[in-house]
């Protein structure tokens, strides 16, 4: 008898899905899940559903098939509520439904995404929206969801989230001021002078961002690269507690990304001139890619 | 035949990134990042081979000597079994 194929979850799809699970309504939200009351700020995920309560009054709670539920505290500031629906919400719902979140933002070329991770703070947004400079449109700013349905590649699904900067970066990268975050953030929403991409696009590079005294790019190879994922700072807390996966689950996870996706570092100065640099390497490496892989006739 | 080496069913993962293996116990969450004759150590354990078979493989891949590669081999062997990731039966 021939069993039934079943094709992996298309990307567009996924995407779909993922628009469809992130649905807001206005609707009671449980002050805990199971046996557990969520603290404030902290979020709770149970039997596939997830819950977060914020200090500020806010109320969020999915259940899949069914959206997320908000409840609004008085006076309740929609600046706020933008930045937890994109942030921990929609991390949550991504993980819940097997994506991958990464701390990333990142830049599309030749039909292909080239993401920068690293600490907070470490210039994630500011690098990649500085791009621009060299025509590189954003992909992402600061999550990238990673879609691993297709064995054969890794894919970036486009950002959820707006770009946001401080005034500083604003002008380091060009990028064009549209409002202010607010909810204290002292950053603005921007639009990145060379566009952005909207598309699913196959992962062709993650750069770790460092601090150095010169600008510096370094190639990681073999299980350097499996060393990073373990890195406290890339850890996904929701990817981690939606999926439960066991060591060895882990393991293989960390090993499909390792092996499947190639990595560098880049050291640089956090000053103007080493900003400048350090975009010109980042420009370099990565039109050096496409020309590599059009000499390899992929 | 005795004393044949053999990774530990259940106990580990393993995977190949570029010329490098990573292996991890299961039990204890260790990784062990294998390289050059490490790597080929790692390879030659397939339950074919007791310890003095796989030094002699070692010695013709690398062309070397069997007696002075053997105590470094040795305690790489140990090592791993240390670890609970291979045995001999």
């Amino acid at each position: 008898m021939l069993a039934a194929m079943t094709e992996p979850r298309s990307p567009r799809q996924t995407m779909e899905l993922i628009a469809r699970e992130t649905r807001l309504r206005d609707a009671p939200v449980p002050l805990g899940l199971g046996e557990r009351t969520a603290a404030p700020d902290r979020w709770l995920l149970h039997g596939g559903e997830f819950l977060l309560r914020t200090a500020s009054g806010f109320g969020f709670h999915y259940q899949p098939g069914a959206g997320i539920a908000v409840e609004r505290p008085d006076g309740a500031d929609p600046a706020e509520e933008a930045l937890w629906i994109k942030g921990s919400v929609y991390a949550a719902v991504a993980s819940i439904n097997g994506l991958v979140p990464l701390h990333a933002s990142a830049v599309a070329h030749a039909g292909h995404v080239f993401a920068f991770t690293g600490p907070a703070g470490m210039g994630k947004s500011t690098l990649a929206a500085g791009l621009a400079r060299h025509g590189l449109p954003l992909f992402c700013d600061d999550t990238l969801l990673l879609d691993l349905a297709d064995p054969a590649r890794i894919v970036g699904l486009p950002g959820h989230k707006r770009l946001k900067l401080t005034a500083e970066a604003l002008a380091l990268t060009g990028a064009i001021a549209e409002a202010e975050v607010g909810a204290d953030t002292a950053k603005f929403y921007a639009r990145p002078a060379a566009g952005e991409c909207t598309e699913p696009l196959a992962l062709a590079l993650l750069v770790f961002l460092e601090d150095g005294e010169e600008p510096r790019w370094e190639d990681l190879r073999g299980a350097a690269r499996f060393a990073r994922l373990e890195d406290d700072h890339y850890t996904q807390a929701l990817y981690l507690a939606a999926q439960r996966p066991d060591r060895a689950e882990l393991f293989a996870l960390r090993a499909r990304i390792a092996g499947q996706l190639p990595m560098a570092r880049l050291v640089r100065p956090r000053s103007a001139e080493g900003f400048a640099a350090s975009l010109d390497l980042a420009a370099e490496r990565i039109r050096g890619w496409s020309i590599e892989q059009q000499g390899a006739g992929v | 035949m005795k004393g044949l080496l053999r990774k530990v069913p259940g106990k580990l993962s393993e995977t190949a990134i570029d010329d490098e293996i990573v292996v991890m116990s299961l039990d204890s969450g260790d990784f062990f990042s294998l390289t050059g004759t490490g790597r080929s150590t790692w390879l030659l354990i397939d339950g074919s081979r007791d310890r003095a078979a796989l030094i002699a493989a070692l010695a013709t891949e690398y062309a070397a000597d069997a007696a002075l590669i053997a105590p470094e081999i040795e305690a790489f062997l140990d090592e791993l079994g240390a670890a609970g990731l291979i045995e001999s039966g």
